[in-house]
Formats: C-alpha cells, sequence, structure tokens
C-alpha cells in the first residue's frame, strides 16, 4: 500500500492498439484533472475583475487587472462589519485552528494509545471502549449539545473553545494504537532489559519510531482543522476569532442582503483559504497518501 | 493489549486522563445532554420547560417534512457514493494504467483533497449563478428551466455535483494505492488468461478492490451525511425556502436557527441512533472483508 | 442564573470601584450588515461624543436569527450585552422569556427618560408591546413592505403604478408584459404577501387577538382571502406577469435593479440601497397594493425589521446608559439621520415632521411612502402578531410558497400543510412556556 511509484504491467502487444488505449487513457485524464481544476483555476481569474463585472456576467475566464488590488483588500484591509479583522487576522486564526489542532490531538492521543497497547491495566479494555466509542459519532450528529457544554463552560470565542472539542473524537488514539501494534514487541523487551523505564521507552524509542506516522497524521488533521466549518461558525461569533473558512460563511450572508458582493474580494478570500492545505498537501503527499491510506485501515 | 507490557500503574493513568477528560467533557456529557433535553420543551432562554415524554419523537417521525427530509438524505447519500466512487475509480485505473506524466495526474487529480467544503458550496455558487453560471447555461442548454434556489430538483443536482467534486479526490487516492497493490505476478497472469482488458479489470482487478471499494463505501456514505454540510450550507444561501437540506442539517436548523432545543436534540438522538447502526453494519461487512481475503 | 447573578454583582462592584473616574460601558448586538453597519456605527459614535458619561459598542452577530441565538446563548452564559437586536420573527421569543428582558417602558420612566406611546408612529407602537400595550422592545430599524417601481418602464407601457391587485391584473400587468418586462417579482413572501397581506385587508392572522394575548394560540393562515391572492399570483406567474426568483431577499431584487422586472415589492429599508446603486432608471415607490374586492379601504400595514431589548442582569449604571442611549437613538434629529441614511422609517412623530419640514421629501416622494402606509387607519388586526417558534413558521410557509410557485402542490394543500404544520409548532412553542 504504501509504495507510490507507479508500476505497469510489462506487456508485449500490437504497438498500434497500444497508441491508440494510451491516447484514450490520457484523454480520460485529461478531462479529469480540467474537471478537477476548472473550478479553483476560474476563481482565479475572476478574482482578477472588479466586483460590478463579476456581478453583472459571472466567472471570468481571461485575467483581469485587479488581482493585486482585490487580495490586497481581501488581506490588509479591515473588512467584516466591526471593522476589527482583515484577511491576515483571519489567515492566522486558520493557522492557531489547523496547528493547534493537529498538534493537540497527536499528542493526546499519542499518549493514550501508548498507555492502551504497552501497559497491563485492570481498566485497559474500559477505557479501550470509552475512547473508541467517540469514533461512531461525528461532532456534526451532537452539534448542540456540544455547544450548550462549551458555553456552559464559558469557553465561546475563545482557542480553547474552538480547538479542544474537536479533538474529542479518538480517531487519532486509533491510528496511533494500529500503530503501536505493529512494532515488534522485541522492542519493548529490550528496554526493558536495558533498564529503560516507560517514559524513557516512550520518548527515546517509541516517538522517534513513529515519525513518519506523525508527520502523515500532522498533514490530515491540518487539513481536516483548517476546513472546519460548522464547529467555528457556530463557537466565534466576535470575528477577531474568524477563521478564512468561517470567513466564507460572511460573504455568502452578503449574497441574502440586497447589497452588491465584494466578489472579487471574496474570492480572493476563497483563494487564500485553499493555499496552506493544497500546499502541504501536494509538497509532502508522499507521506500524506501513506498516512491516509494506512491509518484507516 | 500488548503482552510484553510494563507494570507502572500512575503513567498510563497519567498518559490516559487527558484523552479520557476531553471526551467526558465533549463527548458524554453532551450526548447525555441531548438525550435528557429531548424528553423536554423549553424556553432557550432558560425560564421555563415542560416534560413531555416521547412527544419530540413522535412529532418528529410523524412529520411528512422530515420524511421527506430523510428520503432526500438517502438519495443524496446514493448519488454522491455512486457518482465520486465511479468516476474516481475510472480515473484511478487509467491514472495506474499510464506511464508518462503519471505522477502529476496524480497531483491534479488528488489536490482538491485539501479544498474545504464551503469553499467548494461557495464556487457552486458562482457555478450555479441564476443569470450567469456556465452549468445553469449548460443544463439550459438542454431545456432545463435550472434555478438554482428556485427548482428543487435544480438545487438538489448542484448539491450533488459539488458534493462528488469534492470528493473525487479521496477515492481517487484510495483505489490508486489500492491498485498498486496488486501484485505483479497477477496482473501477468491475468494478462495471459484474459486478453481484453475490460475483462480483465472486471474479473482480475475489480474483485481484488473489492475491500478497497467496502471500506470507501462506508467513508462516502458518512462523507454524505455530515461532511457535506459546509457545502448545502453554501448552496442554500442563507435561506432554507423549498431547497434539499439532509437531516444534519435540519438539527442545525431547528437548534440555531429555531431555538427548539427539544426538538433538535430528539433529532440529534434518531441521528446517534442512526449511526450506531450504520457502525454495526460496517463491523459486519469488515468482518466479512477479513473472511474474503 | 447563578452565572448571571453574579456577573450582575461583579459589574456592579467593578462599577463602585471605578465610578469616579470612568465612563460606563454598555454593549449593543447588532444584526446590521454592510452599508447599515456603518450608519449603526455612526450613530453609537455620535452617542459617545455626545456626552463623556457613558460609551456604547456596536457588535455585529451576523444575521437576525445569528444575533438571537447568540444572544440567548451568552444569555445563559451570563455574558449577555446590554442591548440585543432581535427581528420580527423572534420576538414571541424573547418577549415570551419573561425575565429576559427589562420593558423598555419601564426602563425609560426608571431612570427619567419621557415616554409616551402615542410620541410613536401609529404603524410602531405595538409590534413589539405586551398584550396589555406596553412597549417591550424599542422599535429600531422599522420599515414596511411597499412597492418599487421603474418610472421609465412604466411610461413606456404608458401605465401608472397601481393601487389595487384588480388595476394590477387588468391593466398595469399587462400594458408591462406588452412593453417587455416581467411586471412584478417580490422578496419575502411570508412578510409581504401574508403578513401584511393580513393586515391591509384587516383580516385575521391568528386566534388569541393574532397571539398577543396568550400561547395556545392557533393561525388562521388558511383564509380563503389570501388563497385567491396566491391563487391569482399564480395565474399572473403563468400569463409571464409575475416572476419568483428564489427564496433569497437579493435574488429578486436583483431583475428589478437589471431593468427586467418593472415592479419589485421590497422593504422601505430598501431605499437607501437602492439610492446608492445608481440604477439606470428612475425609480420610485407607491404602497402596497390590495384587493378592492376585500377590503373597500386599506388598513394600515405594521412594521418588519427589528427592534433594540434592554436586557436584565445588569447594573443599574448600565440601565441608565441604555435608557440614554435609547433617549438619543429616539431624538429627532438622530431618527432622521438614520431614515435619511437607510430608508427605514423615523419612528416617532416629532422625527416624521422634523423630516418633512427639512423638505426631505420635496426631494425624495418615495422615502415617505412607507410613513404614510405606517400611519394609515388602524384596524382591529394591524398591530401585528406574537407567535412562537415563527422563524420556523416562516420556514415553513418559504418551503410551501416555493412548492406552489413551482407547480409541486396546489395553494390548498399548501395553505392546509402550513396550517398544520404552524399550528403544531405553536402548541410546542406554548410547552416551552410552562
Amino acid at each position: 500500500m504504501a509504495d507510490t511509484t507507479l508500476e505497469t504491467p510489462a506487456v508485449t502487444q500490437h504497438p498500434r492498439r497500444i497508441r491508440w488505449e494510451t491516447i484514450g487513457d490520457h484523454v480520460v485524464l485529461i478531462l479529469g484533472s480540467l474537471l478537477m481544476m476548472m473550478p479553483p483555476l476560474l476563481a482565479l481569474t475572476t478574482a482578477s475583475h472588479d466586483a460590478v463585472t463579476i456581478h453583472r456576467e459571472g466567472l471570468q475566464l481571461a485575467l483581469g487587472d485587479d488581482l493585486g488590488k482585490n487580495f490586497h483588500a481581501a488581506m490588509f484591509e479591515k473588512g467584516g462589519f466591526t471593522q476589527t479583522v482583515d484577511g491576515t487576522l483571519m489567515l492566522m486564526n486558520s493557522f492557531i485552528l489547523g496547528i493547534g489542532f493537529a498538534v493537540g490531538k497527536i499528542i493526546i492521543s499519542m499518549m493514550a494509545a501508548y498507555a492502551i497497547v504497552y501497559f497491563r491495566l485492570r481498566f485497559a479494555t474500559l477505557a479501550f471502549w470509552v475512547i473508541f466509542t467517540t469514533l461512531l459519532l461525528p461532532l456534526e450528529v451532537r452539534i448542540l449539545p456540544s455547544y450548550e457544554a462549551i458555553q456552559k463552560l464559558g469557553l465561546t470565542n475563545t482557542y480553547t473553545g474552538l480547538i479542544v472539542p474537536l479533538i474529542a473524537s479518538a480517531t487519532g488514539t486509533f491510528f496511533f494504537r494500529q500503530f503501536f501494534m505493529s512494532v515488534p514487541e522485541e522492542l519493548a523487551e529490550a528496554a526493558r532489559i536495558d533498564g529503560a523505564g516507560p517514559w524513557k521507552f516512550f520518548v527515546d524509542i517509541l516517538v522517534p519510531l513513529s515519525r513518519t506516522m506523525i508527520a502523515a497524521i500532522f498533514i490530515i488533521m491540518f487539513v481536516f482543522g483548517w476546513n472546519q466549518y460548522l464547529w467555528p461558525t457556530l463557537i466565534t461569533t466576535d470575528e477577531s476569532f474568524f477563521t478564512l473558512v468561517r470567513g466564507i460563511k460572511q460573504i455568502v450572508l452578503s449574497y441574502t442582503d440586497s447589497q452588491i458582493p465584494e466578489h472579487g474580494q471574496a474570492l480572493a478570500l476563497a483563494i487564500v483559504a485553499m493555499i496552506p492545505p493544497v500546499v502541504i498537501v501536494v509538497f509532502f503527499q508522499n507521506w500524506f497518501v501513506k498516512g491516509l491510506t494506512e491509518s484507516d485501515k | 493489549m500488548k503482552r510484553a507490557g510494563f507494570d507502572n500503574i500512575w503513567l498510563p493513568v497519567a498518559l490516559l486522563l487527558p484523552q479520557l477528560m476531553i471526551i467526558a467533557i465533549f463527548f458524554y456529557w453532551p450526548a447525555a445532554w441531548a438525550l435528557q433535553s429531548s424528553f423536554f420543551l423549553q424556553d432557550p432562554f432558560g425560564f421555563g420547560s415542560t416534560f413531555v415524554g416521547a412527544d419530540n419523537y413522535t412529532s418528529l417521525l410523524g412529520n411528512n417534512q422530515y420524511k421527506r427530509i430523510a428520503w432526500f438524505t438517502i438519495v443524496f447519500s446514493v448519488l454522491v457514493t455512486f457518482f465520486s466512487l465511479a468516476i474516481a475509480l475510472l480515473l484511478a485505473v487509467k491514472a495506474d494504467k499510464v506511464i508518462r506524466g503519471a505522477k502529476t495526474y496524480r497531483t491534479l487529480l488528488m489536490w482538491v483533497y485539501a479544498i474545504a467544503p464551503p469553499v467548494a458550496g461557495f464556487l457552486g455558487i458562482l457555478f450555479f449563478d441564476q443569470s450567469t453560471g456556465p452549468m445553469t447555461k449548460f443544463f439550459q442548454s438542454f431545456g432545463w428551466d435550472f434555478k438554482l434556489g428556485v427548482d428543487y430538483n435544480a438545487t438538489a443536482t448542484a448539491m450533488v455535483i459539488a458534493a462528488v467534486w469534492k470528493q473525487i479526490p479521496v477515492n481517487f487516492i484510495f483505489f490508486l494505492s489500492g491498485l498498486q497493490s496488486i501484485p505483479r505476478s497477477v496482473r501477468e497472469a491475468a494478462m495471459i488468461d484474459n486478453r481484453s482488458a475490460t475483462g480483465r479489470f472486471w474479473q482480475v482487478t475489480f474483485p481484488l478492490l473489492a475491500p478497497t471499494a467496502f471500506f470507501l463505501l462506508i467513508i462516502n456514505i458518512t462523507y454524505a451525511l455530515f461532511d457535506t454540510f459546509g457545502i448545502i450550507d453554501a448552496l442554500m444561501k442563507g435561506e432554507p425556502g423549498n431547497n434539499p437540506m439532509t437531516l444534519v442539517y435540519k438539527v442545525y436548523l431547528d437548534g440555531f436557527r429555531g431555538n427548539d432545543l427539544g426538538g433538535s436534540s430528539a433529532q440529534s438522538v434518531v441521528l446517534m441512533v442512526l449511526v450506531l447502526v450504520l457502525t454495526v453494519f460496517q463491523f459486519r461487512l469488515v468482518e466479512r472483508r477479513i473472511h474474503y481475503t | 442564573m447563578t452565572n448571571l447573578k453574579f456577573s450582575a454583582t461583579a459589574a456592579a462592584i467593578a462599577f463602585t470601584a471605578t465610578a469616579a473616574f470612568a465612563e460606563t460601558e454598555i454593549t449593543w448586538w447588532h444584526a446590521m450588515g454592510g452599508q447599515l453597519g456603518e450608519t449603526v456605527n455612526k450613530i453609537a459614535d455620535d452617542f459617545n461624543a455626545s456626552q463623556s458619561d457613558y460609551k456604547i459598542t456596536p457588535v455585529y452577530k451576523g444575521s437576525y436569527e445569528e444575533t438571537l441565538t447568540a444572544g440567548i446563548a451568552s444569555f445563559r452564559a451570563g455574558e449577555h450585552p446590554n442591548v440585543m437586536q432581535v427581528f420580527d420573527a423572534g420576538a414571541a421569543t424573547v418577549i415570551g422569556a419573561k425575565g429576559a428582558t427589562i420593558p423598555v417602558q419601564d426602563l425609560l420612566s426608571d431612570n427619567g427618560v419621557d415616554f409616551d406611546i402615542n410620541d410613536y408612529i401609529a404603524g410602531v407602537r405595538y409590534f413589539f408591546a405586551d398584550s396589555d400595550g406596553k412597549m417591550i422592545g424599542m422599535p429600531f430599524n422599522s420599515s414596511t413592505p411597499i412597492m418599487y417601481y421603474n418610472v421609465d418602464a412604466l411610461a413606456k407601457a404608458g401605465v401608472t403604478p397601481p393601487q389595487t391587485w384588480e388595476e394590477f391584473q387588468a391593466i398595469t400587468a399587462p400594458a408591462l408584459k406588452e412593453a417587455g418586462y416581467v411586471a412584478l417579482s417580490q422578496s419575502h413572501l411570508p412578510w409581504i404577501f401574508t403578513e401584511n397581506f393580513m393586515s391591509r385587508h384587516n383580516l385575521p392572522f391568528a386566534t388569541n387577538n393574532n397571539g398577543y394575548d396568550s400561547t395556545d394560540t392557533e393561525i388562521l393562515v388558511n383564509s380563503d382571502a389570501i388563497k385567491a391572492h396566491f391563487t391569482a399570483v399564480t395565474e399572473w406567474q403563468k400569463d409571464g406577469m409575475f416572476e419568483w426568483f428564489g427564496t433569497g431577499w437579493g435574488d429578486n431584487q436583483k431583475p428589478f435593479e437589471e431593468d427586467k422586472v418593472a415592479m419589485w415589492l421590497g422593504s422601505s429599508g430598501s431605499f437607501g440601497g437602492l439610492l446608492q446603486k445608481d440604477l439606470p432608471f428612475q425609480f420610485s415607490a407607491v404602497e402596497l397594493p390590495y384587493w378592492e374586492s376585500v377590503i373597500a379601504e386599506p388598513k394600515q400595514t405594521f412594521i418588519g425589521g427589528a427592534a433594540l431589548f434592554a436586557m436584565s442582569g445588569k447594573s443599574e449604571e448600565e440601565n441608565k446608559a441604555t435608557a440614554e442611549f435609547f433617549r438619543f437613538l429616539t431624538s429627532p434629529e438622530t431618527q432622521y439621520f438614520w431614515h435619511q441614511e437607510t430608508g427605514y422609517v423615523p419612528i416617532t412623530e416629532a422625527s416624521y415632521e422634523l423630516a418633512k419640514k427639512d423638505g426631505h421629501y420635496d426631494r425624495f416622494p418615495a422615502a415617505e411612502i412607507g410613513v404614510t402606509q405606517l400611519s394609515a387607519e388602524a384596524g382591529e388586526h394591524t398591530k401585528g402578531y406574537r407567535m412562537g417558534f415563527y422563524v420556523q413558521i416562516r420556514d415553513i410557509m418559504n418551503r410551501e410558497y416555493g412548492r406552489i410557485l413551482t407547480g409541486e402542490v396546489d395553494v390548498e394543500t399548501a395553505f392546509k400543510n402550513i396550517e398544520e404544520e404552524a399550528n403544531e409548532l405553536l402548541a410546542r412553542f406554548a410547552k416551552t412556556q410552562g
């Protein structure tokens, strides 16, 4: 599964037939790539036009003159309605959410998985079930009660309230549990014989051994956290806590009003919201693919 | 779980504590609260409440609109799952075959994974705009008076297309990696036995991909049920009106737009039960899958 | 509740500690986006500049629905603002929760601000009042549905704006169609074609005095006059004289701005926005048409939009600040400024007089339409309505009207659905108050 190099079967066939078939394959793949590429690309070209043009004519294929202007406005002009927030601040909040969520989840779930896999505990089975039941119910299903809890704790409009409840699902623990189970038992045995305590074993051996796994899960969790929408929409009503994806909601709101929406700026903001997760996924795609396909098994 | 374990008592407790606390506070407490408040009707400000027994459930299950939403949720999930799996499978098979540009294709076909659903929904608004949207014009050229937000089926179509588009990359990644894990020897043997490429695919490759497909089925159903929230919310443009919606969206609407805490909680509980049933089903499948391979 | 008491005490202590040298700060949550939000900020700035004892901070909280939900959540957490803007459909929720707000009438008289409900324009007086006519929420952005029309288009078609639906049907719409226009589109069907339809024709909208007197209310929407109206609308639609562009407000306004639709039913509060857009044609407005066959003399409509509620659980000093802010807000000058900038109606007679004297209506005759319509003769059923879970009831109406206009259901079935579902919600709401 981990092997991402592309193999093709060694085939000897009539050369003419191969060519036609190969061309067909490429046509399908090019069409598929276009299908995936076109919407964001059109968003980019359209973001280079002024609001009135977009309002009247819709999406634009050609590049206009306002790209820089729109991006500048989206990132550095305090928009919104309290005039307190610009794209840069939302970008920062998105990073706080993405990184905070990924790091928090990795630390907490590694610790829990370690305890479950490597310790003889009387309540291990209980702990296992208590934790893994959470896999069954995504946050969306229990959104109202979770909101009630946050509100009772006074955590609305805080980073804690934004990040911690998202960690309450055991996906990460499950991934690490699977991984630790595949680590040879002799390692722990050897460590014990060498006189290393459980903490030393964890920090000096297990964590370094999990590096690739950590990287893969970090990418997946970062993208997951970055792209959160429903939860931030409910928890952050104070604009200074808005993430980029949450900001999109404000943009959509302007459509229901009778104002002319600032399409150009809105698209610029949407593009900024896409860039960091896309860059990470594209540049670390081998780790990412490995993490995704292995950890879910 | 592992035999070669450490005997320390306090360390594992300390290690487990953060996770258990978070789960207790943000999972079990809310779930219990939902169950409890689903038997009450309460003033949202917290001044009054009446115990109504199972009223919230009976009025839900007797409501035609709720049934209509449940039906849409099923149709939506089936369509999204089918199309995103089918398109992704086709692309993965082709991407597995070609030699030139294979890596580029893979990148181009998977990067949309990173785009947030509401951003996809926002792009959808522009593509399906009533007067200027290219997709609107495309459907109108077939004589369909396609109008987002007016025609129920048009809005549903837009939601399905946006949701499928967003889900293709994940399926593609899994299918491609599944295909690449088929041993070379198997492929070569198949090449000798079966000369037609289509026949080879259905008789050899597809059965070998079946475990991946089973797994993806669950992933896709979960996606269609829950993760499409952002897409649906964006395409609805803030007004439910006569637009289609999923069960999860309805929980949100009644809870956060309508401030009907009891009704929304009852719906949450119904969904929890639904998910539990799905999970039991999933475990069954996984078991069978283990026997299968 | 403990939280609430605690924060109130804490605020009081904090105040006494700093009273000697600090101004009292209060917050105001509102749902006014875009240009309206800027006007809100300007009003707050002006209030802060007008004196040195109090400072108000306006905070935008999203749509009406989001603002209400955020306000409710914050109230339960004891972190609520002093002033909260609540829209018409949320009135029953916030007024029903006795103890959540201080009736504005009490707040003002307790803090030495004169209050006489008769100073207010007739149509705004009682919508946010209780069954005894005591004003609970201070009407803020008060609008009423009026009919905007494209002056050039009507001239081209050789017609004048219709006063009645009979005239529209027989004369105006066919002529406009002939001239290449869709005669009519309209935003917000529940508000204009249901709630205000009832008021305009003096028809009861709900039992118990439109719901003001008690919560065991039933909706009376399934009545002949309104069903006949919707049947007529579907016929206009078939004849190409009416078009519906979806539930979104802007979706129906945009074709009017694009010169495709000749007349548009919108809010008097849309006036400021339309003026700013620099439309390629002249526009004006008239009062909401009525069916002559239903009522000979049309009655007043009531206000839509939203009111400001003073939340309870705040210190006396802060309440005093809120009262002072309301005094400032209701002053003729502030009201006139708000009216000019946005098109929302001035809520007091004095501010209306000021606008008249200043020649505002000579410059913009359309700006006066909302005020005159709200000041028209009152009837038994014209003060408004008070129904719980009304946000959902409106959503049900929107859904069923959408189904009527896309041919999914007939008018009869749709109204039966609305009646059944709304009554079930009303019964449920009554229990939340128990």
